[in-house]
């Protein structure tokens, strides 16, 4: 299972001394859901499982996967892409569960497609999330940033060739996962 | 704060609550005894005692309403127990309420909350006016004793002498020879030997011994016995019994004959008499054969605190670490199955017997301990019923008074042991099962006594163990559930049609007290009946896995009986398959599992029903009730899953499910087995799904949901159909 401060330390593309003259930044983990890249800040992702065998609960809400079993707790897994309405494809090997702290002192795993890398994004990097959005999803989104195009203009090549990757919504996840 | 304040606080708070349970007992005994006549005063000194280390213990950790209610108690019990104020009703009255009030500021202490309680400072004033004033003074009667005989009596001990004269019994002395190794063994099997006969009120040393090693006691005693009874009694332990003769008697007493004299010549071998005080007794003068230092006659004293020693080999824990035990416990029993996997799958190889069969030893090894060990924590977890039967004893006591209904209460069986958790939860269901006893119950004085029952009513709390399950049962001798006005109340609600209300049986109407809302008591008491009652009674027990029935007789009484698990943390599930997807259904709850003949099924109304030994039973397609028939799994398990058998036909199950008098049959594709497993919750984000207490993992990562039948009960049989059903079921 991967652990996010190593990942943090061996992974992250940009470099620190780059960062300095920028004020302070959040770290953010990009994962991809329905083909768009999605981010949510660390501090609230415990740890990125490979999908346990997950058991489905009959009767439960249509985003709600089931539960999974991780080391003898029972933990509720979300889909996000229904609950955002996107595309739904079959399970892959990158398939990841993220386990987040959920207000009220659950924890709750999220399906995501793929996990990418961690960003490290200053204030000024995030922008309002665009009201062109609208309707319920909006609500849920805290941010989008072009993490790629600041890499770019300060000469560094986007990391992955993989989802497009310009373009990362921040998610608010805590809110997501109340509704 | 230092660092553990906050344990030794809890500490504190549990064991001050301990000892407020241990009051609440005393006081129900005491209460017996102002009834019965005979007031053990050990009890009062229980009581007395419990206050004084309330005190104390409210002293230590700054609980000033505790320290102050106990510091007024205390002055009231001490009076009781000399004598000065006599106890009444009333008096005890206050008692109890001090009770009830001690549980409040624990409660608020617990909550770290600092607000005043008004109650406390007028429980206080209460007790500040003094009651029932003091007792009618006694005399020593017929008895010239020896007034430097009175001297050296403790005021507790010549209280105790003058009550017991005052009560006509006959005095006696006892002298004994002890050695002094084991002088306080000796005393005590004496003690439970005269305990029966009538009351020890002292015992001073004679300062007379066959050597150095054993000491002479005089013994004084009161007793209803005659002289020869006693003498049988004591006989062989060296008892010399002499009855001191009253003045009346032929006999002249005391000091001339010498009859007395070991208790005349006592006071010239004691120092000036300070027993009250608590304090070791100075060492014996010179020619008592005591060693300097015993202190005998502390032994004596009520209030002895000698030893910070605790007495009981008991340790309090927080039954969340014994939460955290079973889960580890659990854990391990999922190893363990993988275990007996991996062993199956060595011997299945037919490579390395030897290596198979060792590993298949050390595995019934590790099945064994671990068993051991789920059951040591699952005792460790067990406490009396007891607990909360004296809750009751005390609630029982409140409310017949309120009502004005003599009401006795036989408890048998509170000994009876159930999860800790489970008691906590009990509590509030019974509490009101015993109010609907008494305040719709048991008929008022005259009503009772026109029809030739006793005045007194009766409610019998029975507890036993029944395999598994721990069966409560409540029973009054009261009028009767009136099913005419149930019925009534039940077609008023449009609950029952007019011509179902024709053909229904007893019990069915019976069973509409569990409808909510329902109520037979036209005017609402102030106790219970205000519509919200058994429903929410039976929600609280079918909670716990448990189910409730009632049986009542017009004029006899009703009869509540409880059937409960005996732990909740594991339980004995049927592990049943729908499709690939694995369910488990508590053991307590199935009666039994037949194969399903299509052929049987008839269609009523829209519902399948088959007929089972005589009477029909109604069906529950799970995987159509799960919406599992036409959606795939969203995954599919892991590619090693067990193939579905196929023989033919597609075979199905019914487990017959019960709760109380319900049945419903879960058809199910595949029966995997029995297992214990451990429940764990869903999370709160599944809250609001129905039909599942919980989840268990299988082992392997598997997860079993597990049904929750009664609620799938409640679910299928809902409304008037569930009386059909249960109609059918009865008269089948």
């Amino acid at each position: 299972m991967a652990d996010l401060a190593r990942r943090v330390k061996h992974g992250g593309p940009l470099k620190r001394s780059r960062q300095q003259d920028r004020g302070p930044r959040t770290e953010f983990l990009a994962f991809v859901l329905g083909g768009d890249v999605y981010a949510a800040p660390v501090a609230l992702i415990r740890e990125i499982l490979k999908p346990p065998p997950l058991t489905p609960v009959p009767r439960a809400p249509h985003q709600i996967l089931g539960i999974v079993s991780v080391r003898g707790q029972l933990v509720t897994v979300v889909d996000l892409r229904r609950r955002l309405r996107l595309v739904e494809g079959p399970p892959s090997r990158k398939t990841r569960i993220l386990l987040v702290d959920a207000t009220g002192g659950e924890v709750m795993g999220v399906f995501v497609d793929e996990v990418l890398q961690v960003y490290r994004l200053a204030e000024s990097e995030i922008e309002p999330a665009a009201s062109a959005l609208g309707g319920e999803v909006a609500g849920y989104i805290a941010g989008i940033a072009r993490p790629a195009i600041a890499a770019a203009a300060r000469g560094a090549l986007p990391a992955e060739a993989g989802p497009d990757a310009s373009v990362v919504i921040l998610l608010d996840l805590r809110s997501v996962l109340d509704a | 704060m230092p660092e553990g304040g906050d344990r030794a606080r809890e500490e504190f708070l549990s064991e001050a609550q301990e000892i407020v349970e241990g009051l609440g007992r005393d006081l129900l005994g005491l209460d017996e005894g102002i009834r019965s006549g005979r007031v053990d005063p050990a009890l009062v000194n229980d009581v007395f005692r419990a206050v004084h280390t309330l005190k104390g213990l409210a002293g230590l950790f700054g609980a000033n309403r505790m320290a102050s209610l106990s510091h007024e108690l205390e002055e009231l019990l001490d009076d009781l127990r000399l004598g000065r104020v006599e106890l009444t009703a009333a008096v005890l009255d206050l008692l109890f309420r001090s009770v009830e009030l001690y549980g409040r500021i624990l409660q608020a202490e617990k909550e770290g909350k600092d607000q005043a309680l008004p109650e406390v400072d007028d429980l206080v004033r209460d007790l500040h006016k003094g009651l029932g004033g003091p007792a009618a003074a006694s005399t020593l009667g017929p008895y010239d004793l020896d007034t430097s005989l009175l001297a050296v009596l403790t005021e507790y001990e010549e209280h105790r002498l003058r009550t017991n004269i005052s009560q006509g019994l006959r005095l006696y002395r006892l002298r004994v020879q002890f050695q002094l190794a084991t002088i306080d063994q000796a005393l005590d099997e004496l003690k439970a030997i005269a305990k029966p006969h009538g009351e020890i009120i002292t015992y001073l040393p004679t300062g007379a011994g066959a050597d150095a090693d054993s000491i002479e006691l005089d013994i004084l005693m009161a007793s209803a016995s005659l002289l020869p009874v006693l003498s049988t009694a004591l006989d062989g332990r060296g008892v010399e019994i002499e009855e001191i003769a009253r003045r009346a008697g032929a006999a002249a007493p005391t000091r001339q004959t010498g009859k007395a004299a070991a208790i005349s010549s006592l006071p010239s071998l004691l120092p000036p008499p300070s027993p009250t005080q608590g304090t070791p007794s100075t060492p014996i003068p010179s020619h008592g054969s005591l060693p300097p230092g015993t202190d005998l006659l502390s032994n004596k004293l009520p209030l002895d605190m000698g030893t910070i020693r605790s007495v009981a080999q008991t340790v309090r824990v927080d039954i969340h670490k014994l939460d955290r035990l079973m889960n580890i416990v659990g854990e391990l029993s999922i190893v363990r199955t993988s275990l007996a996997r991996l062993v199956e799958r060595l011997r299945s190889e037919h490579v390395e017997r030897e290596l198979a069969a060792d590993v298949q030893r050390l595995q019934r090894t590790f099945d064994r301990h671990l068993g051991a060990m789920q059951q040591g924590i699952l005792e460790v977890r067990m406490v009396p019923l007891g607990q909360v039967f004296d809750k009751l004893a005390r609630v029982v006591r409140q409310i017949s008074r309120d009502a004005d209904k003599l009401v006795n209460l036989v408890i048998t069986g509170a000994e009876t042991e159930v999860d800790k958790l489970i008691v906590e939860e009990l509590s509030d269901p019974l509490m009101h099962m015993m109010r609907n006893a008494i305040d719709h119950g048991i008929e008022p004085r005259a009503e009772r006594e026109a029809v030739g029952k006793p005045a007194v009513g009766t409610i019998a709390l029975n507890a036993f163990q029944k395999g598994n399950h721990v069966v409560i049962e409540i029973e009054d001798d009261g009028h009767g559930i009136n099913t005419r006005s149930l019925l009534e109340a039940a077609s008023r609600r449009g609950l029952v049609s007019a011509e179902e209300a024709r053909v229904i049986s007893r019990q069915e109407v019976l069973n509409l007290i569990f409808i909510p809302g329902l109520s037979t008591k036209t005017d609402v008491s102030e106790l219970s009946g205000r519509g919200v009652g058994m429903d929410v009674v039976k929600t609280n027990i079918a909670k716990l896995g448990g189910a409730i029935d009632l049986q009542s007789e017009d004029g006899i009484g009703t009869k509540v009986t409880v059937t409960l698990p005996i732990t909740l943390a594991i339980i004995s599930a049927l592990v049943v398959k729908l499709g690939e997807r694995l369910f488990a259904i508590p053991l307590a709850n199935v009666q039994e599992a037949v194969v399903l003949e299509p052929s049987g099924v008839r269609n009523i109304e829209g519902r399948e029903v088959v007929t089972l030994r005589g009477s029909s039973l109604q069906l529950c397609r799970l995987s159509q009730l799960f919406g599992l028939d036409d959606q795939p799994a969203a995954w599919t398990p892991r590619p090693g899953a067990p193939a579905v058998e196929r023989s033919g036909r597609v075979r199905e199950y019914v487990v017959v499910t019960v709760v109380g008098a319900r049945r419903l049959g879960l058809v199910v594709s595949t029966l995997v087995g029995e297992q214990d497993v451990v429940i764990k919750a869903l999370g709160p984000s599944l809250k609001g799904v129905r039909g599942f207490a919980g989840a268990s993992e299988l082992g392997d990562q598997r997860i079993a949901l597990v049904i929750d039948a009664p609620a799938l009960i409640d679910e299928m049989l809902a409304g008037g159909e569930r009386l059909r059903a249960e109609g059918r079921g009865y008269h089948g």
